[in-house]
This record gives structure tokens, C-alpha cells and sequence, in this order.
């Protein structure tokens, strides 16, 4: 690994200050587990590295308002697995983290850095994504939000202009919506995801509202799907043809990419029969525990 | 490496047959133990390899002015160098044919083309990435059936080593890819084939898979004293001594190899590895050179054969196999390593664990631009058994007889012969088959699953030659206080061989085995054994530290006799004190062995002696299938094994089941792939191992009650037998659920479930 | 270079560290053999040490980031030379082979039991999903953790 200058400043100000700069080569880092893989490879090499660790320990809170929950952009994966109120309120969360990578890198990586980082295999963006989640976003005097949806914009890439941090996540709290979220490896169990499947449904009563269905991992970047989220639209939740039509109506809109995970059309059958059973998996979870 | 805090057993019984605790337990246990990777001399040099970019080139010119040019580099090195200090600077087991690095032209993507020294391993890492090389692209050949008739040919020469008797007659054929041919006639097939009321013939294909032991290879050289000290994570010092002085035109006994604890072997580091080139570098530079390649790197270093298996079987009316021909094309990659003795003496193996009159054998080591393939765990017999096991289900499927009737009925019994002519001694097929279908409860109602979830269950049984004729010595060293020394160069990788060879001298010499410390291989100290390789420790070292235990037994009797004390009941400390008037002195016993062995014909094959022992291994899983996606889930699974006695039935144990799970993850999820010959996925995020959570909810092992009457203590290896059954077994379980039939592996998700679209008549179309 | 100043095993330590080497080796150049490096990618779990009480790969944490931290190693032992529980029932289950990976396992495997002192069978193997054993001791290794969890229990 090439030298390079590592700061760690003691506030999220002075963090900002610090990468106010036209100097592409000076990133921030959170738990700086993807970074050091990057680094390591020879695939980034910065000149200078603005760790978050020691900003003020607000921006790593998590809490929660009547309608929101609020996660701090430098709260660890375990932080947010193991918290009392992402387990009641958002028990998808808890369920997804379990699985993501592993102990250790959950001990030490960050919400904002899973979701700055833009890989298309990380598990939480579907999942934000279904549930409507949104980032606070700060630069030099400035704050702005922005839908997870709208943050990846692509293969490692997000809408952040230079010098702005992800410093917040704010959860919609779910009440009568119920989520599931499938991580589908093909290789072994501790793999990246081949597939993520997320889904999010309002009901009234025996009715659905309203569905969300997010995906990701087989796409250069987590993607919703409408056409599948239309045929749920309106649809009882006791019809079991209706999960079966919308897994049909996700294979027929999607476009995987094919890799070492498996082909495009492979993938495609995957999506079929893991929206289907995400949805499945999200009308049993109702009311059930994390 | 012994554990000086181990208590000893106040009454001792036997040793052998003991669960030992490992006598390395508190090193491993508490972080202590030393490997070659946390070694450092002082003034020691760092190397780091630049790597060839492409498969098959002639090498323009390499330019490495930027890279020396950096701040830090000490040295760069190119086989220029290197042919200053050693002019003809290639080796291998088998043939000499691997530069040390790459001259005028590079084999595959992956080959050392030079050498980066520095003291500040980062610089080095940063300068070898400046190396530029001006390559004049070759046409390559990557498929080993392909290699065969191929106008790209990897070697336009070809140098055998000469270095294993049983391999002398090695020269292999000018202007072709093929290392070594190796046939086997037996019987008249044509006319048995003719005569055979069915007949199947079936294509199978094993991927490219590799060791990754989790230390990676490593090794250091000190040219102090004017002579070579190389500490190496290796399997084989004896051979690295014979190899590097070789080399360097240098008497043996200037070079000194030593091998602490091996982080995991598998047959990764056998032969030479990065010991010629750090030799080298050291002596160029005349400093400790120290080279620990990374993860990645050991994608490049040495793999497992891919392979293609062609066989075809004729069958009687009554169910028996009376002809059986084999041919199987071996994907050696770019230097033939121990390839084509894996070529061999796996290749008589080939019709398996039956009782047939009449086999032809064809088996091709072939050049690719591939990285090298050698030995990993079964040396080649987890390919063959992949093709015969598979066949065996799919003959007894299609002649309507039950899969364990069609082996019991063709299975080798005691003394018939087996392909080569050689008669089965000690050889419990059929008892291992027995134990593992009573384990299944084979005849008891199996559920069949419902719905999208399809259950099967499926066995398969292998069987393996010794490696044979090879030598081991051992020294046992009895010090005035009774207390022993046992040198050997069996090297310790995980295996527990320091506890089983202690355990061996120990029951000879009447002692507790916590009372022998066995000194890790050192070249200067330790005497000659062939290598830790093909389960042949136990059996091969294992006898000559029991002989070299009973030596020094005799010697003690001798000297009891001599002093006029009672030999049985003196303490040894006593006869010391006797003989030499106060504690001092020692007792060395000495033993070696090679086991007899008559080498097979060149036209036919045959032997009356071609191996010491025979090992067997068989395993049977249950298995559920997702028919949606295609995904298996092995549910549980049962290895049975015969190891003759077992020295330390808790290790044989543990070697059954670490065994079948590695060969777990080749059968799933493990698999090299390329790019124009460039490994795509040469990491563990990306070349996925199995982990806890791939085990399946049972394992049961078992080495069933047999005796190997020349072993020592009627013992015999056991390290690669749980490898054998694992990949056909689980296949014959998918037939069994689901009505289709993998042969090539991995058997992942997509292949079973695109099998399972095309038997609906769906094919899964490519987009 | 700079200076950092942490305690490692109980012990205030010092060290100069370059911003780009990581905690490994930094710990190798202080003479501790524990904690190693095999993958480099976080996955297999050589590497680890506890930073603050809480398990870390060392391979992919910067070792100028243990400044002011609590930095635990397999190297720490609670009463000299003697083996803990979790280690005792490692070696009654013989759950290790060539102890590679063994201190990782070992690290873990307290971490697991001080979190949730009786783990079923499936949450040992997704506790311990992150590390690897090439040598696939796993099922002796749940073994000693379902024991170790049994001691434990006895002696509390
Ligand atoms: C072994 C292993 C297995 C893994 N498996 C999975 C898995 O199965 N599923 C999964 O989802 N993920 C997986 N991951 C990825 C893991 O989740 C990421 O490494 C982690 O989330 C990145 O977090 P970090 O805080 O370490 O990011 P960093 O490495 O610190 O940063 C990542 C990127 O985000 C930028 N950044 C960091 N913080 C901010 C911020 N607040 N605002 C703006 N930009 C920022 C950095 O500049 C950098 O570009 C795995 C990782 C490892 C090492
Ligand atoms: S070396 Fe750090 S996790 Fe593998
Ligand atoms: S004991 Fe060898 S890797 Fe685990």
C-alpha cells in the first residue's frame, strides 16, 4: 500500500473543512473497511484520508421521533444490529445486518460508508430503499436530503458532490408496513449477495396499498421495480396467483447483469422465485419478531 | 514441537490407539507457535514478485529502470541475474522445466518475471507494479483435451528430471503438450466389450481448483557463513536440500532447510515453491531474503489438475463389469510439477475399487498456459473417483439394479487383482462399504421430500495406491534422564504427525508419549524423508521411527546386559548413571524404510507389487434440492474410511471429516476462473471456501475396525480418504431426488437447475 | 511516522506507526505472533485482536487508529501460561489442526459467549461465518464452543 496522510479531526465542521478541496485524491473514511480493500488492490490511492472516527459521538446516535428513526452516518453496522430501537421499529435491519459480511467488519464499518461506498452487492441500500429511507447529507454550510433510492447512482457511484458527507439516515417507521429482505448467495453462504431482494407492503386490512419491491446486486445498483409493485397494488393479500404474478412480472422487467455468480438468465429465474418468496416472507413476518 | 507443560499420564498403557492431545497444543492454542510467516533476520530483504500480465509470450525486454528508480528498491532482479549465479536455473519433481524466473518467455498469466527487493516490503510491492515487460503475444492452449493436438506447444523442449526411479523412463515427446502417456492393458477389452450384453460410455469434467492453505506460501534464505540456510513453509526439505544445491552445484550439506509448523499444506508445498528464487536472491545480494507471497499470489503458484474422464463399461447380464476402459487427459498447466506422477499412479486407479478382467487405461499429463497443477489431497484420485463413482449409479440406474447390489457385486475382494495385477491386501472395500450403508440404513424407507424441496441420497467409494518405492529415516535420541528425542523430517502441516510418530517410538520404547519431543525438520539435524505427501507418513516414517525406536530399545537391553542389570526393570536414568558415573551420555537408535515395490511394465501396466497398502474411503450424503432455484443442501453426511488401526483415533477422525469438507467446497463452490488464460477470481472474496455455515447439519465419520498387517503398529494413512466419495456421492443423491445427472463440476445452483429445466423439456435460454 | 500511545494486553505501550500499515503488522513488529495475516480482506478471520472490547480484522484496520485504544490479543492470558475456557475445551475437542486460524477462533468464540453465554448450534455458525478454517475443523470447533459453553455455565 502506498503512504499516505491520515487526519482525524475532532469535529464534523472541521471534517467538512478539511474536505472542502478540488483535490479528488482526499477522501473521508468511516470504519474504513471498503477503503482499505480498495487501497490494498492499487485501486484507490489517496493522498490523504479524512477519518470520521472522532467526530462528535452525536453522529453516531441512534434515535427515533414519533414518524422516524434516526441513524447517525457514523453508527457501526453492530451498533445499529444490536440497538433497541432498530430491533422494535425497523426488525428488517436488525434481520439484514446478521448476515452482512461478518462480526468483525460489522463492528467496525459504517452506515454512511455502506452506503457511500455504492458497491451493488451491499445488502442495506435495497432494504432502505423499500422502507423509503432518506440521507442528510452536510457540506460546508449546507445540509440537504435526499431518497437512498436517489443517492447510487450507479457501478460505485453516488450523486455526492465532492466534500459532502453522509452524516444522517432518517427511517420512515413502519407500522402497518411489513418488509422482508432476501440475501441470495450462490457460491458459499458468506458471499456477497448474487441477488437482494427487499420488499416493503402497506395493507388495509386484507388489501394491499401499496408495495415496494427493491433489488439489488445483480444490477449495477439497487433498483425498484415497478411493474412488479403494480401488480400488488390493490391485490388481496390472500391471493397466493398474485405473489406468483408479481415475481413473474419482476423476471419479465429485470435486466441482471451476468458475472461468476451466475448468467443473466439465472439470475432472472432467481428474481422470480425470490420476490415471490420475499413477499411471502413479509406477510408471515407480520407482527412477528426480528 | 512439544508441549513442555503436558502432563504425563500416570499410568501409562498403550500408546498407539490413544487420543493423544496433540503435543502442540498450547503453541497453537495460545498464539506461540512459530510459522516461517512471522520470521525475521536482521538486515533481511523483502521480495516481491512482478508477474506475467499474459498466458503465452516471448519476452521482448523487461524494463525495469522505474522500478529501480523508486526510493527504497534495493535490487531488481530478472533471470538475467539470476543465470549469472546458477546457468541453468530451472527445477521440478519431475522435469526440469521451471525457470526461476521466466527466460525469453513466459507459460502463463501469473509467472515470476522478476524480483523486487526491498527493505520496506510496501516499496517493493509499490516498485514491482513499475516493472514493464515487452511481451510478443504466443497462441496458448488452456483445455487439456484441446493440448493434445494443439499447434500452441507450452515447451519446445522437454527435460525430465530423473530424480524418482519409478518415473526413469520419462522423456516426453517433442513438439507436443504431453508430459507423460502412462497405459495399462489388461484382459482382452475389445473382445469383452463385444461380448458385454451393455455398454456405457460417459464423459466427465473436473474444474481447475486450488490448496489455499490460509499461510500462504512463504520462505526466507540467509546466505550467512558461506553456505544456505533456507526456513521454508514446506512440505518436502529433504527434496528443497537435494533440489537447491542442485541448483547451485553445492555439496548437500551446505544447505540447510528447516520447517517450523505449517499454517496448512493440502500438497501445495511440496517440491520447490519460492525456495529457489529466494535462494537465489539471497545469494545474489548476500543478505536474508525473505519473499511471503499474498493470498492472491497463490493462485499462481500451484493448483489441481483439471481433468476430462472418458469411460466406458461393459456389463454382463447379471450385473457385473466386465470391461472397462479409461482415458483421462490431466490439465497440468504450463510446468509439470508432480503432474505426471499423478498421471500414473493415479492413473491405474482409474477403473476403481472393481473386480474387472479385462481394462484398457489411457492417462495424458499435458502442458497448458494455465498456472501448474500438482497434488492436492488424493492426488488425482477425487477426479477418477468423480468418473467411476458417477458411472457406477448411473449403470445401475440404467440396468434397474439397486446402486449398493451393483458395488457389492463388482467390488475388488481380498486378494483378486486389481488393474495393474497387483493382489488387494488389506484392503476393507467391502467392509467400508458395508459400515457406510448401515450408517444410511440403505434398505430403511428414505423421504422423498414434497413440493419445490426433493430429497436423495447417494454413495460413492474410492480407493488409493501408496506412493511407493520412497524412503523415510528417522533417529531416536534417548538422553540420560531418560527423557527422548524423536528427529524426523515428517513435517507437522495440521495433521498431527509430531503426536502419531511420538506415540509410535513411545509404545516401542514403554514410555508415555508426552515424554518425546519431536524435533521439527531441520536438514542438518533430521534425516532424509521423501516429503509429507500422499498420506504415506504414518505408514512410511511411521515404520522407521519404530524401527529406529526399537534400535534404540535394543541398544538400551544391550547396555542393561553389558552393566549386568536387569534390563525390564532398571530405570533408564539408572543405566546412564551405571555406565557413565553421572547423568550424561545418550542411546541413538536408527531406522529407516523403503517398502518393496516392483515397477509396472511400460506396455501394459502391470506389477506384482505396486503399492504398500491400499487406502479406501467412501462417503454417502442425504441431500435436499430446491427445485426453484437448484440449490443443494447436504443435509448429512458419513465418511468411513479404513486406516488400518489408528495410531490417534480422534485425529483420524478429524482428518476424515476435514477432508470432506474441502472437497466439499471443489464439488459446490470452488472454481478457477480464467480470462485468456488470467485467473478472474484470485481471492477468497471471490473464490469461495466453505465456511461454518456451508457444513452440512451432520457429519459422522467412521474408520471402521481393520488391521494393515505391514503397517507399523498395523496402521496406514488416512489423510485424503474422506476426499474420495464426496463429489459422485452427492451427484448420485441429485438423480436420486431429482432425476438428473451432473458430470462436470462444481455442481452449483445454476447447473442443477438448468439440468432440471432441460429434463422439463424448458431449457433455460442464455440472453 | 507517528507516535501512538495505547494499551496492548494490560500494558501502556508506544509505538511509531506509518499511516499506511495496518494493525498486523504493527503487532508483528512488537513480537506478537497471534494475530496474522492471511486473506487481508476481513474474511477469514486471522487476524483478529479486540480493539475497545470489540473484535476487529486487524488486516483491514490502520494501526495509527489504535491511538488511545484498548488492544487486546490472543497473547493476553489472565493468569500466566494457563489456558482459559474457551481454550481448555479447543484442546479437549481437539478444534484446531494447523492453528493458522486457531487464535481468531479462540478471540471469537469468547466474544460469542460473553455475548450470549448459551448460543444455539446455528448462532455459533453464523457468529462464526467469518472465519475460515482451510482445514475445516469446524465441526470439532463447535464442539468446543457448545463445551466451553457448558464450563462456563458450571462455574458460574
Ligand atoms: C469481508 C467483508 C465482507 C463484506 N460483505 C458484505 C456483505 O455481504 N454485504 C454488504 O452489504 N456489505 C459487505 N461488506 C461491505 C461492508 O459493508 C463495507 O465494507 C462497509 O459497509 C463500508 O463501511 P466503512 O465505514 O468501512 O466504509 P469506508 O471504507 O470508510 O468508506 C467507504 C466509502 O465511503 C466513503 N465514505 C465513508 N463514510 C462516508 C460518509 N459518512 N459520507 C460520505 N462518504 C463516506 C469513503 O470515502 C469510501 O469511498 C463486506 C466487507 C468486508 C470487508
Ligand atoms: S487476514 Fe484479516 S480477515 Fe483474513
Ligand atoms: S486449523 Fe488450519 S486453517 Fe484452521
Amino acid at each position: 500500500m502506498r503512504p499516505f496522510e491520515l487526519l482525524e479531526p475532532s469535529s464534523l465542521r472541521e471534517a467538512l473543512g478539511l474536505l472542502d478541496t478540488a483535490d479528488e485524491t482526499v477522501r473521508p473514511a468511516g470504519g474504513g473497511t471498503a477503503l482499505m480493500l480498495m487501497m490494498k488492490a492499487g485501486v484507490l490511492e489517496p493522498s490523504r484520508l479524512i477519518s470520521l472516527r472522532r467526530i462528535e459521538p452525536a453522529w453516531a446516535e441512534i434515535s427515533q421521533s414519533a414518524d422516524a428513526v434516526e441513524i447517525g452516518a457514523l453508527a457501526t453496522l453492530s451498533a445499529i444490529e444490536h440497538s433497541g430501537i432498530v430491533r422494535s421499529e425497523l426488525p428488517v435491519i436488525a434481520r439484514t445486518l446478521r448476515t452482512l459480511a461478518n462480526v468483525r467488519v460489522r463492528n467496525v464499518a459504517t452506515l454512511g460508508g455502506n452506503l457511500a461506498h455504492a458497491d451493488p452487492h451491499m445488502d442495506l441500500p435495497p432494504v432502505l430503499i423499500a422502507l423509503g429511507a432518506s440521507v442528510i447529507i452536510a457540506s460546508r454550510g449546507a445540509e440537504r436530503e435526499l431518497p437512498v433510492a436517489e443517492l447510487i447512482s450507479g457501478y460505485y457511484e453516488t450523486t455526492l458532490a465532492s466534500g459532502e458527507l453522509i452524516v444522517r439516515v432518517r427511517v420512515p417507521k413502519q407500522f402497518a408496513r411489513f418488509s422482508a429482505y432476501r440475501k441470495i448467495t450462490t457460491r458459499s453462504a458468506d458471499d456477497w449477495p448474487a441477488l437482494g431482494v427487499a420488499v416493503a407492503l402497506d395493507r388495509e386490512g386484507p388489501v394491499l396499498r401499496e408495495a415496494r419491491i427493491a433489488v439489488s446486486a445483480a444490477f449495477d445498483r439497487p433498483l425498484r421495480l415497478a411493474a412488479a409493485e403494480a401488480v400488488l397494488r390493490g391485490a388481496s393479500i390472500d391471493d397466493e396467483a398474485v405473489l406468483i404474478h408479481a415475481g413473474d412480472a419482476a423476471a419479465d422487467e429485470a435486466r441482471p447483469i451476468a458475472d461468476e455468480r451466475g448468467s443473466a438468465a439465472y439470475k432472472r429465474e432467481l428474481i422470480r422465485v425470490h420476490v415471490r418468496r420475499a413477499l411471502r416472507d413479509a406477510l408471515d413476518a407480520q407482527g412477528g419478531t426480528p | 514441537m512439544n508441549d513442555p507443560r503436558a502432563k504425563e499420564p500416570r499410568n501409562h498403557g498403550p500408546q498407539v490407539g490413544r487420543s493423544v492431545p496433540r503435543k502442540e497444543t498450547h503453541a497453537k492454542l495460545t498464539g506461540t507457535a512459530a510459522y516461517v510467516h512471522h520470521l525475521v533476520l536482521p538486515g533481511m530483504l523483502h521480495g516481491k514478485v512482478a508477474r506475467s500480465r499474459v498466458a503465452h509470450a516471448r519476452i521482448r525486454g523487461i524494463d525495469t529502470r522505474a522500478a529501480s528508480a523508486l526510493e527504497g528498491v534495493y535490487r531488481v532482479l530478472t533471470a538475467a541475474d539470476v543465470g549469472k549465479l546458477i546457468p541453468d536455473p530451472h527445477y521440478g519433481p519431475a522435469f526440469h522445466d521451471q525457470p526461476i524466473l521466466a527466460i525469453d518467455k513466459v507459460r502463463f498469466a501469473g509467472e515470476p518475471v522478476a524480483l523486487v527487493l526491498a527493505y520496506d516490503p510496501h516499496v517493493a510491492q509499490a516498485a514491482a507494479a513499475l516493472i514493464e515487460v515487452d511481451y510478443e503475444p504466443l497462441p496458448a492452449v488452456y483445455d487439456e483435451v484441446e493440448a493434445m493436438t494443439s499447434k500452441a506447444v507450452v515447451h519446445e523442449v522437454l527435460k525430465p528430471a530423473g530424480t524418482f526411479p519409478d518415473l526413469k523412463h520419462l522423456a516426453g515427446k517433442r513438439d507436443t503438450n504431453i508430459a507423460l502417456d502412462y497405459h495399462l492393458e489388461r484382459g482382452d477389452p475389445a473382445k469383452a466389450f463385444a461380448q458385454a450384453a451393455h455398454v456405457f460410455e460417459h464423459t466427465f469434467k473436473t474444474q481447475q481448483v486450488l490448496h489455499l492453505p490460509l499461510e500462504p506460501f512463504v520462505s526466507l534464505a540467509d546466505p550467512a557463513d558461506e553456505r544456505l540456510t533456507i526456513h521454508t513453509a514446506s512440505q518436502s526439505p529433504s527434496f528443497v536440500r537435494i533440489e537447491i544445491a542442485r541448483l547451485l552445484g553445492w555439496p548437500e550439506n551446505r544447505v540447510r532447510v528447516q520447517v517450523p509448523f505449517l499454517g496448512g499444506g493440502f500438497g501445495a508445498k511440496l517440491y520447490i515453491k519460492l525456495e529457489a528464487l529466494v535462494a537465489a536472491a539471497a545469494l545474489i545480494v548476500r543478505r536474508p531474503v525473505k519473499i511471503a507471497l499474498t493470498m492472491e499470489e497463490q493462485f499462481y503458484t500451484i493448483t489441481k489438475h483439471a481433468a476430462t474422464l472418458r469411460i466406458k463399461s461393459g456389463v454382463d447380464s447379471a450385473g457385473r463389469i466386465v470391461a472397462r476402459e479409461c482415458e483421462v487427459w490431466w490439465n497440468g498447466g504450463a510446468y509439470a510439477d508432480i503432474g505426471p506422477r499423478v498421471t500414473q499412479k493415479s492413473g491405474f486407479t482409474a477403473p476403481g475399487p472393481y473386480d474387472i478382467d479385462n481394462v484398457s487405461i489411457a492417462s495424458y499429463a499435458l502442458y497448458t498456459n494455465l498456472p501448474p497443477a500438482g497434488a492436492l489431497r488424493g492426488f488425482g484420485i477425487p477426479q477418477l473417483v468423480w468418473a467411476y463413482e458417477s458411472q457406477a449409479d448411473m449403470i445401475a440406474r440404467a440396468i434397474g439394479m439397486d446402486p449398493l447390489e451393483f458395488r457389492r457385486k463388482n467390488i475388488l475382494r481380498e486378494g483378486r487383482p486389481q488393474a495393474t495385477g497387483t493382489p488387494m491386501r488389506d484392503a476393507a472395500i467391502g467392509q467400508v462399504l458395508e459400515r457406510l450403508a448401515q450408517r444410511m440404513q440403505w434398505q430403511a424407507p428414505f423421504d422423498r421430500g414434497s413440493g419445490t424441496v426433493r430429497r436423495g441420497r447417494g454413495m460413492a467409494i474410492g480407493f488409493k495406491a501408496s506412493i511407493s518405492p520412497t524412503t523415510s529415516v528417522a533417529i531416536v535420541n534417548v538422553s540420560a534422564d531418560g527423557s527422548c528425542h524423536l528427529l524426523c523430517s515428517t513435517v507437522d502441516m495440521g495433521q498431527a504427525s509430531d503426536t502419531a510418530m511420538a506415540q509410535i517410538a513411545a509404545e516401542v520404547l514403554g514410555m508415555p508419549a508426552e515424554r518425546i519431543a519431536v524435533v521439527h525438520p531441520d536438514t542438518d539435524v533430521t534425516p532424509y524423508d521423501m516429503a509429507t505427501l500422499g498420506s504415506r507418513s504414518t505408514y512410511h516414517m511411521g515404520h522407521a521411527v519404530k524401527r529406529a525406536a526399537e534400535d534404540a530399545r535394543d541398544k538400551l537391553l544391550a547396555l542393561a546386559g553389558e552393566l549386568g542389570v536387569p534390563p525390564e526393570t532398571t530405570p533408564i536414568p539408572d543405566l546412564f548413571k551405571k555406565k557413565y558415573g553421572m547423568q550424561a551420555g545418550n542411546v541413538i537408535g536408527m531406522g529407516s524404510f523403503v517398502p518393496a515395490y516392483a515397477p509396472t511394465d511400460h506396455a501394459t501396466g502391470q506389477s506384482s507389487n505396486v503399492t504398500p497398502y491400499w487406502m479406501i474411503g467412501a462417503t454417502g450424503v442425504e441431500i435436499e434440492v430446491d427445485t426453484e432455484t437448484g440449490v443443494v443442501t447436504v443435509t448429512r453426511m458419513i465418511n468411513v474410511a479404513d486406516a488400518g488401526k489408528a495410531i490417534n483415533p480422534a485425529v483420524v477422525d478429524t482428518q476424515l471429516s476435514g477432508a470432506a469438507i474441502m472437497q466439499l467446497g471443489f464439488t459446490l463452490t470452488e472454481q478457477m476462473h480464467f480470462s485468456e488464460g488470467q485467473v478472474t477470481n484470485p481471492s477468497l472474496a471471490d473464490y469461495k471456501i466453505p465456511g461454518m455455515l456451508d457444513l452440512p447439519a451432520v457429519i459422522e465419520n467412521e474408520a471402521v475396525e481393520a488391521n494393515e498387517q505391514a503397517g507399523p503398529f498395523g496402521a496406514k494413512g488416512v489423510g485424503e480418504s474422506g476426499t474420495f466419495g464426496v463429489s459422485p456421492a452427492i451427484a448420485n443423491a441429485i438423480e436420486d431426488a431429482v432425476g438428473v445427472r451432473l458430470t462436470s463440476l462444481p455442481i452449483t445452483a445454476e447447473a442443477v437447475y438448468r439440468a432440471l429445466r432441460k429434463a422439463a423439456g424448458r431449457p433455460l435460454d442464455d440472453e | 511516522m507517528k507516535t501512538i500511545r495505547f494499551e496492548l494486553n494490560g500494558e501502556p505501550v508506544t509505538a511509531q506507526v506509518e499511516p499506511h500499515h495496518n494493525v498486523v503488522e504493527l503487532l508483528q513488529t512488537m513480537g506478537l505472533r497471534g494475530a496474522r495475516e492471511s486473506c487481508g480482506q476481513g474474511l477469514c478471520g486471522c487476524c483478529t485482536v479486540l480493539v475497545d472490547g470489540l473484535a476487529v480484522s486487524g488486516c483491514l484496520y490502520f494501526a495509527a487508529q489504535l491511538d488511545g485504544a484498548r488492544v487486546d490479543t490472543i497473547e493476553r492470558t489472565e493468569r500466566e501460561g494457563e489456558l482459559d475456557v474457551v481454550q481448555q475445551a479447543f484442546a479437549e475437542c481437539g478444534a484446531f489442526q494447523c492453528g493458522f486460524c486457531t487464535p481468531g477462533f479462540v478471540l471469537m468464540t469468547r466474544q460469542l459467549l460473553a455475548h450470549n453465554p448459551a448460543p444455539s448450534e446455528d448462532e455459533i455458525r453464523h457468529y462464526l461465518s467469518g472465519n475460515l478454517c482451510r482445514c475445516a475443523t469446524y465441526p470439532e470447533i463447535i464442539r468446543a464452543v457448545q463445551l466451553a459453553a457448558r464450563i462456563r455455565k458450571a462455574g458460574a
